[in-house]
């Protein structure tokens, strides 16, 4: 590994690939940039690669974007290096047409505060940038700040935090200050829809009041950063309709890998006023009174979870609200 | 308590969407079958329906609500576009379907059908909100809306609303004659007359495009826009529908209705604002601003066509007159090209050129608008190194837009090449885009009326087309004019060819 990169010299890299995509596409057809944001990613060296390749791949076509993938190795010897390279696609007609830009960095954790001079430079003028850390680690490391102060929008994980509790207060002490998003909160958006849903009915949105007790279960020993926040979420609603209710946390058998397996509504003396439950695979089952439908809920992969994402370019004040209230119900 | 549903997130979440029943009559046909149930489906599929949202589907069949369930279930197998079928979520939206068989012309059916709405309200808490459709024959719209009418079914304290297909009248008398008997039992504002074509993804990307965009609005007028092509292309012939479009034609099928609201959405002024009034004004106003032909300028300005025999791709294809129910000296248009002119400041001495037929050589709708030429062409050469801008919105088969230009070709020399930079919907947004009907039913329930067509639009469109069909009816024309599988009649090419333009070929 080099011990050093030059920005200009990558930008001079990142010309000469278009000049070669180019000639590849000689004749009408041509080879067209597409660009709407920087998209920065910060992983482990040990982190899958080929995944990373895969979700910035499938991400492209919707998001088109200068990707900057630097890779942390654990080091205290400062060294950086840099390739370029390009993610193209054939949206019809089967020529080469869309490419995006890809530049992979590899960096010691030691030079990470080189690496705000180095990125900065990088990022395509006047768009946004998007900062993924994928690593609790590199998120943790002194020098962090200095990377995501580029960013517009830092998208974290606190699933692989640790301790939800914990990493629940990390990052309710840091929303203030940056526009933040967490992967254990985009999970909950199609349960959080099903569940507004059932409110939209105007016979249900009566049955409100009735509302006295929230349970939520998952398949972890103790309660997840999702359960947090769906609990938070829900209080909160319940709040703004001036409904007092209290949350009920269990643990349950389910599904591997579903961070929340039901809720459940329940009225004074436990009936159910509504519920939605994971049944088998992929569907969710919705009760509401006599009435029960189904649901699919669409597999969250990283693809899923960062489109989702990238399409709120700013600040969410819903989840920042769910993020204060999921701080404090971890700590009770 | 506050009333309103304290767990909306409008940056994540889906449009907010009310409970209601849908009641279908014409229940057992191919428009239930194909578009209807498969959009349903899909909805609920995606979680964009209530959990209590109803189906009451009415025909002569006699038939129970599960033979009713069991036959919608094959349909949407067979009719799914591009989406699975999970047997769970289909046995979940089921429950909500039901099923009446009867005879619209009693008026006992209507009062059976009002008292099953109440049972349905009372099972399914749909809230007293009912969208009636009608999939049915044109002629049946009036009687159901008066039945509905005479009954008040459905009027309660939910919102009801009505649904109707094209055509909606075959000229402007019977247009204004439909419309004055429905309002004898719906307000104009519950009546959703519905034209698919705006349903289409790139339909409404057209606002997006125009109105999103501060680049493209300032060369959206006369003094850059040359002229524009509107072409809605079949391969198809009539498909057993000979009796039906030997009465309709292509103008009064197409060029009416689906052709004329695509133009009014590329060439309306921008609206105040996004509401659904608001955005109808707007395309109101650009239909009544096409100049009406006079009877002298019909010919000059319009070409009818009928495709006659061919032999395609080792088949033997028929003509129209050659087909099933079409009598064999039938005057109807398979084909109709139009020249229209739009008389207000934006487009004065802008052509704007459409077409649409049967039996072309593929299937595609399009909308081409060409720039003007450099004013001075300084890279002489070839005709390449003068090919004209052009913006293409496809509308179908693949939805998207391209945007072409000249680019130098590499080397010596200042030779230009034309150059295409595409958006594509399939492939740019990796999920699939919703079909035309699940757009508009989701609308309809929701009350968003921005792509349905109101009563001024229709009349509008009919006015143009009506100066135009009755110099035709008075034609004797000498048809078959262009052969199954080709581009239409010679005579198309000429209308263009008077004012120096030629038609695109897709």
């Amino acid at each position: 590994m080099g011990s050093t990169i030059a920005p200009d010299r990558i930008l001079h890299e990142m010309a000469d690939l278009w000049v070669s995509l180019g000639k590849q596409g000689e004749g009408e057809t041509g080879v067209l940039r597409a660009c709407s944001m920087t998209l920065v990613v910060a992983a482990e060296e040990s982190d899958d690669e080929q995944a990373i390749g895969e979700t910035l791949a499938a991400l492209m076509p919707e998001h088109p974007s200068r990707a900057i993938v630097i890779r942390f190795r654990a080091e205290d010897r400062r060294a950086l290096s840099a390739r370029v390279f390009a993610q193209c696609w054939m949206p019809f007609g089967h020529r080469q047409q869309i490419c995006c830009e890809q530049i992979e960095v590899t960096a010691s954790d030691a030079s990470l505060p080189d690496l705000a001079a180095v990125v900065l430079p990088l990022k395509v003028p006047d768009l946004p940038v998007v900062l993924w850390c994928r690593s609790p680690r590199v998120f943790r490391l002194a020098a962090f700040p200095l990377l995501s102060a580029i960013a517009q929008k830092v998208v974290l994980d606190s699933n692989a935090f640790g301790a939800p509790a914990a990493a629940l207060q990390e990052l309710s002490a840091l929303v203030a200050a940056e526009s933040l998003a967490d992967f254990s909160w985009t999970r909950l958006t199609r349960w959080r829809e099903l569940i507004a849903q059932i409110f939209e009915n105007k016979a249900q949105l009566a049955n409100l009041p009735r509302v006295s007790e929230i349970a939520i279960t998952y398949s972890s020993p103790t309660p997840t950063a999702s359960a947090y926040y769906m609990a938070a979420w829900l209080v909160d609603g319940f709040q703004k309709a001036g409904v007092a209710v209290r949350v009920n946390f269990a643990s349950t058998p389910g599904p591997a890998g579903r961070q929340i397996n039901r809720i459940d509504l329940r009225g004074q003396n436990g009936e159910s006023i509504a519920s939605v439950g994971l049944v088998e695979g992929q569907a969710a089952e919705i009760r509401v009174g006599e009435l029960t439908s189904r649901a699919v809920l669409p597999p969250l992969t990283d693809y899923a979870l960062m489109r989702e994402e990238l399409s709120i370019p700013g600040r969410d004040p819903v989840f920042e609200r769910a993020l204060a209230g999921a701080a404090r119900l971890a700590l009770s | 308590m506050s009333l309103e549903n304290p767990f909306q997130d409008p940056l994540r979440f889906e449009r907010r969407v009310p409970e209601c029943a849908m009641v279908i009559f014409g229940a057992h046909g191919d428009l239930t079958k194909r578009k209807l149930l498969p959009a349903l489906y899909r909805l609920a599929y995606e979680r964009r329906l209530d959990a209590g949202f109803a189906v009451l589907g009415i025909s002569r069949t006699p038939m129970s609500d599960d033979q009713f369930r069991e036959k919608m279930c094959d349909s949407v197998k067979q009719f799914l576009e591009d989406s699975p079928f999970d047997a769970d979520v289909w046995t979940a939206f089921a429950q909500g379907l039901f099923y009446m068989p009867g005879d619209i012309d009693d008026p006992g059916l209507y009062s059976a059908l009002d008292a099953r709405l109440k049972e349905i309200e009372a099972a399914r808490h749909t809230g007293g909100n009912v969208l009636f459709y009608l999939s049915t024959q044109p002629s049946q719209y009036v009687p159901i809306a008066q039945g509905l009418g005479a009954a008040n079914v459905g009027k309660s304290q939910g919102w009801r609303r009505i649904v109707i297909e094209k055509p909606f009248g075959h000229d402007l008398a019977s247009a204004r004659e439909l419309s004055d008997q429905l309002h004898k039992a719906f307000e104009e504002s519950e009546v959703y007359r519905i034209d698919h074509y705006l349903g289409k993804e790139t339909v409404q990307n057209i606002l997006a495009f125009r109105f999103g965009n501060g680049i493209f609005e300032p060369l959206w007028n006369r003094r850059y826009v040359n002229h524009v092509q509107i072409t809605a292309a079949e391969s198809i012939g009539v498909e057993g529908r000979g009796a039906y479009y030997q009465e309709a034609g292509s103008l009064r099928d197409m060029i009416q209705n689906h052709l004329s609201q695509v133009m009014a959405t590329i060439a309306m002024e921008p609206s105040a604002t996004f509401r659904p009034n608001s955005v109808r004004d707007e395309r109101s106003k650009l239909l009544r601003s096409i100049r009406i032909m006079r009877p002298e300028e019909v010919l000059q300005n319009t070409v009818a066509g009928q495709y006659g025999p061919a032999h395609i791709g080792g088949e033997d294809v028929p003509g129209f007159r050659q087909e099933p129910g079409v009598k064999p000296d039938a005057q109807t248009n398979t084909y109709a090209a139009v020249t229209f002119f739009v008389d207000n400041w934006r487009w004065a001495g802008v052509p704007f050129y459409l077409r649409s037929g049967k039996r072309l050589p593929k299937r595609v709708t399009e909308i081409a608008i060409q720039f003007n030429a450099a004013p001075l062409a300084i890279f002489h050469g070839d005709e390449v190194n003068t090919a004209p801008n052009l913006l293409i919105l496809r509308i179908q088969p693949e939805e998207g837009i391209s945007l072409k230009f000249l680019s130098k070709r590499p080397g010596s020399g200042m030779q230009l090449r034309p150059v295409s930079m595409d958006f594509n919907y399939g492939s740019s947004f990796g999920e699939r885009s919703p079909t035309a009907y699940e757009t508009l039913l989701l609308d309809a329930i929701i009350g968003d009326a921005t792509l349905y067509t109101r009563q001024d639009m229709v009349e509008a469109s009919w006015n143009v087309v009506d100066a135009i069909q009755h110099v035709w009816d008075a034609t004797k024309f000498e048809f078959p004019n262009y052969a199954a599988g080709t581009w239409g009649p010679k005579a198309a090419d000429e209308m263009l060819a008077r004012r120096g333009h030629v038609w695109r070929q897709p």
